[in-house]
Parts: structure tokens; C-alpha cells; sequence
């Protein structure tokens, strides 16, 4: 790695402004409208047990390796793959962690733009106004192809003004004011929430514990999912913002505890703020977009400053999305930054243009979209964690990342006992999860498709990397072991 | 209407500790940490990179792997470490003199 290339590189401005992005990237749709029914379905708090657990054993270690590994390689993706396996077709992999972040930016993006019309029209105060039905206007929302395509311009536009502005001027500026306001707009509906008589039955229905499903194995896989998909471990997102840090900043402590348990504290503080405004108004809880665009949509009418709510939640969750699109983007326009001729501006410019590109039929389609988003969260994004873990874990060894990067300026100290989590524990959970859904899915349309992303993506990694890389191979291979400098 | 139970409410406390008291504690203690490391960097320059702890189990794995691809690199960053140590006056980990004193270079 040369200086020059060190001394070039943007890093964040504030340690204040990382935390946000890793946040602001990690916190997504997710958080808002599925952890708060999964953890009501699956014991309440006898799920938060096992997650809790999870989060500590898996998340925590699983993060703070690829914080570490970005901010030890400083570069992108693909030049981080190529810092430990040397040039050649194998860096391969780290073509298939940036095809699966655009892939899932492309069904991302127009999710981004349900959001953001939503909150528009909270604004307007649509959902209290008289004669207001919340299913009758989804479904003429979720029909109308023009206006998606045109919310995902809209988006995808957004983000590339953001970015063309840089890590520091663009991304760090939008998190540090968008995390800490989603997070104050769930707090008031908080506070809303539980004054509200009848909020008991929703805290009852998150917080009440069943014990007994801590013998189930379907609360264990729905946490370790949750542990594994929500905190973003695995998808570059990690690697590429740690890729910014200074150098005097720490990994651990941030980039891992912080980032995997703030950001699932997003989670517990949606699960407060929603149930005890469903329960109050006697509402059955759901999850996804039912939750979001219906039942919650039909309770503000119901409450008093009902409206208000509607646009602290709308407008909550708006920036929820936006920001995990934003830093979702960043981690392709940092690697193609890196790798190609283009300057930033042309790369934002490119990147952004061809995510819409592709994000054209899931804008198009609600059906499309859904069919993505199951395939690339139960395949590609597995795929994308292995490969990073892989790197980490088998190719440069988890002790010297530990050593080098990870305890170096550290805020705690992390022992060895972190080395068999990284390079066992983690993977083979995962592969074990991957095998869960390939067994459930048997069959189906998401699993064939899940097998063709599986395989095309490493095939075609492989090959673009072997000719991309096929000058390299020859001139620094052979005296730099472990890395291209 | 439903009362929360002692259980519910336990778990609530719990809850609210294990997510809110964890990242609080985190995020607090990072942010001053930083503000830490400012404060010495501007006074002097420089500020050692790793705790005692971290820079024994640094120097162990060298002695332990001379030859490794990355030992080059290792011996750097703690010759790094040692040589900031021994010219800054406030060190950022608790190094006590005597452990500063005892440093070699690798």
C-alpha cells in the first residue's frame, strides 16, 4: 500500500460522524417493521434473550473483523480482497460483495421511495384527514408503476447529490443530523405510545416472556438471522466506512459494540414506540409493509396529535432508509473509485445510474421487488459475508488482524478468544443458516434463483478479476505475500 | 385493561440496560476517549497506539513468528509504540514508568 494512497484518502471528520454512518447504514426498514414483531411472535423477552446473546457471540466479533480489515487495508473492497490474496481471479470475491450491494441498492432504492412518500404525506396530513383509508390508498400506491419509478428517480438522485459532495461534506453531514433525528422522532412516538391508555397490552405483547421458546429452534434461527442480516455484518458496508477511520481511532468499541448494539437498540426503541399504539387502539399487529402503510396509517387517526406522530414516524423511518442507501452506495462508489480511472464525480454519476437502471423493475413491480429482496437476503448477502469472512478469517488469519488492526488504538482489548469466533464460529453459522433456508425454500422459485446467484456471482467475480487483474499478477505477486504493495 | 407483570417488567429493565446502558456506555466512552487523544496529540505530538495488554500480546506473537509475511509489518507498528512511549510525557493507555521503562525494541 503507498503512502500516497493513505495520505489521498478521505477520512471522517469527527468520531462522532463514524458512529453515525456505521448507525445510519446498519438501521434500515428492518429495524422499524420487522424486529418488533418477530421479537412479539417469538417469545418476547425470551427472544431478546437469545438475541442478546447472539448479538454479543456473533455481531460484536463479526464487525469489529471487518471495521478492522477496511481500516487496515484503507481501501475499498476489492482493493482490500487484493491487499491479502494478491492480484488474480480470487479477488474475485470481492466483485461479488459489491454486485450483491448494488444488486440489493437496486430493490432498496425504491423501498427508499415508498418511505419517502409516506412521510410526504404525513406532511400533508393525509392519514388523519376525513374518509382516509390506509389499505385502499397502499394498494393504489403500491399500482401506480409511474409514480414508483418516479420516487426512485427521485431517490437514487438524492443520493447521488449526497455523494458527489464526499465522505466527509456529503455522507458525514447527512448522518450526524438524520441518525440522531430518527431517533428522537421514535422517542417522542415513545413517549406518545405509552401515555396512551391500553399501551400496557402492547409493552405486555414486545416484553412478556415465554420461556419455552427458548427450546424452539425457530426463535434461535429468527435471532440469529436478525443478528446476522440486521447489523449489515458481511455486506463491505463495515469495511468501507472503517476503510475511512484515522489513525488514531478505535475499532472495537465503536466499529463492533456500539455499531451491533446501538443499532439493534433502534429495534427495541420501534418495538416501544409502535405496540403500545397498536395495542391502545386495538389494531393486530403485523409485520413489514402491512405494519408501516396500514396498521400503524390507521391508529394516527385514532390518537390524539395523531398526525404529529404520523410524520415523527414517517419521517423516522424516511431517514432510516435513506441513510442505509446512502452508505449502501458508498460502498460501490468507493471500490469503483479505486479501481477504475474515474474520478469520484464520474463514478457517483455511473454507480447511481446504473443502480436505477437496474432498480427499474422492482420499481415497476411490487412483486418483482419482494422476489429480490427474498433472494438476495436469504443468498446474496450470506454470500457477501462469507466472502469477507473468508478474506479475514482464512486468508489473512483473524490473530494478525487482531494484532495490527484491531487492538491497535483500541478503546478495549480484544483477546484470543475472538480468532475461533471469526474464523469458525461466524461462517459456520452462517453456512447452517444458508442450509435452514435452502431446506424451507426447497424447491421453490427463491431457492433456484438463490442457486444461480450462488454460483454466477463467484463465476463471473472470477472471471472479471482475472482479466482486470491479469497484468498485476506477474510484478507484485511474488514479493508481496499477503498483499499488493 | 392488562397490567405488565413483575416478569414483563423485569425483562423491560433488562432490556433497556442490555441495549441503552451498553451503547450509552460505548458511545460515551468513545467520544472521550477521542477527545482524549485529541488533547494529547496536540499537546505532544504524538500518542502511544496500544495498551499494555495489547502491545505484550503484539510482542509475543512476534517472538513467536519471526518469519510471518505480516512480521515485518508487526515489528513496526510495536517499535512504533515503544518509541512513542518513551518520548511522549502522558501516555494514552495506563502505562506505568516502570512498564515503559522495561520496553526494548523488537
Amino acid at each position: 500500500m503507498s503512502t500516497d494512497t493513505k495520505t489521498a484518502r478521505a477520512e471522517w471528520g469527527t468520531r462522532f460522524g463514524f458512529l453515525m454512518a456505521m448507525i445510519g447504514a446498519m438501521v434500515g426498514a428492518g429495524n422499524v417493521w420487522r424486529f418488533p414483531f418477530v421479537m412479539g411472535q417469538n417469545g418476547g423477552g425470551a427472544f431478546i434473550v437469545a438475541f442478546v446473546t447472539l448479538l454479543f457471540f456473533i455481531a460484536v466479533p463479526g464487525l469489529i473483523a471487518e471495521t478492522a480489515f477496511g481500516r487496515y487495508t484503507k481501501k475499498g473492497v476489492i482493493g482490500s480482497f487484493r491487499e491479502v490474496l494478491g492480484p488474480g481471479g480470487a479477488v474475485g470475491l470481492g466483485v461479488v460483495v459489491v454486485m450483491v450491494n448494488i444488486a440489493l441498492m437496486s430493490y432498496y432504492s425504491p423501498l427508499i421511495g415508498w418511505t419517502m412518500y409516506y412521510a410526504g404525506h404525513s406532511l400533508l396530513f393525509s392519514f388523519t384527514s376525513a374518509g382516509f383509508e390506509a389499505e385502499a390508498f397502499m394498494n393504489a400506491f403500491f399500482a401506480n408503476s409511474a409514480l414508483m419509478i418516479g420516487l426512485h428517480t427521485v431517490v437514487m438522485a438524492t443520493v447521488a447529490a449526497v455523494l458527489l459532495l464526499g465522505i466527509k461534506r456529503g455522507v458525514e453531514r447527512i448522518v450526524v443530523v438524520a441518525v440522531p433525528a430518527m431517533v428522537i422522532s421514535l422517542f417522542i412516538m415513545v413517549i406518545r405510545g405509552i401515555t396512551l391508555p391500553g399501551a400496557t397490552e402492547g409493552l405486555a405483547f414486545a416484553f412478556s416472556i415465554d420461556w419455552v421458546y427458548l427450546t424452539y429452534s425457530s426463535t434461535w434461527i429468527e435471532a440469529l438471522g436478525q443478528a446476522l442480516f440486521s447489523t449489515g455484518l458481511g455486506w463491505g458496508i463495515a469495511l468501507t466506512v472503517g476503510s475511512y477511520l484515522r489513525e488514531y481511532d478505535d475499532v472495537p468499541l465503536g466499529g463492533g459494540v456500539f455499531t451491533a448494539i446501538g443499532e439493534s437498540s433502534i429495534g427495541i426503541l420501534a418495538a416501544l414506540a409502535i405496540f403500545p399504539i397498536i395495542f391502545a387502539v386495538g389494531v393486530e399487529p403485523d409485520a413489514g409493509a402491512g405494519l408501516a402503510f396500514v396498521s400503524l396509517v390507521q391508529v394516527f387517526p385514532e390518537i390524539p396529535l395523531g398526525g404529529v406522530i404520523g410524520i415523527m414516524f414517517f419521517g423516522g423511518f424516511f431517514l432510516a432508509t435513506f441513510t442505509s442507501g446512502l452508505v449502501i452506495t458508498e460502498v460501490t462508489v468507493t471500490t469503483i473509485s479505486e479501481e477504475t480511472r474515474l474520478s469520484r464525480r464520474g463514478t457517483v454519476l455511473t454507480v447511481c445510474t446504473g443502480i436505477w437502471a437496474l432498480g427499474l423493475p422492482s420499481a415497476y413491480s411490487v412483486d418483482f421487488l419482494d422476489f429480490v429482496d427474498v433472494t438476495f437476503a436469504n443468498w446474496g448477502l450470506p454470500l457477501a459475508t462469507l466472502c469477507i469472512l473468508f478474506a479475514i478469517g482464512w486468508v489473512m488469519g483473524p490473530e494478525r488482524l487482531r494484532h495490527l488492526a484491531v487492538n491497535r488504538n483500541a478503546g478495549i482489548h480484544i483477546g484470543s478468544w475472538w480468532d475461533p469466533v471469526v474464523k469458525y464460529l461466524t461462517p459456520t453459522l452462517l453456512v447452517f443458516i444458508m442450509g435452514y433456508f435452502a431446506y424451507d425454500q426447497f424447491g421453490s422459485d427463491v431457492m433456484i434463483a438463490g442457486m444461480v446467484v450462488l454460483v454466477a456471482f463467484p463465476v463471473a467475480g472470477y472471471a472479471i478479476m482475472s482479466v482486470a487483474d491479469g497484468g498485476r499478477q506477474t510484478s507484485t505477486a511474488v514479493d508481496a505475500p499477503g498483499g499488493d504493495d | 385493561m392488562t397490567t405488565l407483570s413483575l416478569e414483563a417488567l423485569t425483562m423491560l429493565g433488562f432490556t433497556l440496560v442490555a441495549f441503552y446502558g451498553v451503547a450509552g456506555w460505548a458511545l460515551i466512552r468513545t467520544l472521550r476517549q477521542e477527545g482524549q487523544k485529541v488533547e494529547l496529540i496536540e499537546g505532544q505530538g504524538r500518542v502511544d497506539t496500544y495498551s499494555p495488554k495489547g502491545l505484550a500480546a503484539l510482542g509475543k506473537w512476534i517472538d513467536a513468528h519471526p518469519d510471518d509475511p505480516y512480521a515485518e509489518e508487526a515489528r513496526e507498528q510495536y517499535n512504533e509504540c515503544v518509541e512513542a512511549l518513551q518520548t511522549i510525557d502522558q501516555p494514552f493507555y495506563d502505562w506505568s514508568d516502570t512498564e515503559i521503562k522495561s520496553l526494548d525494541r523488537k
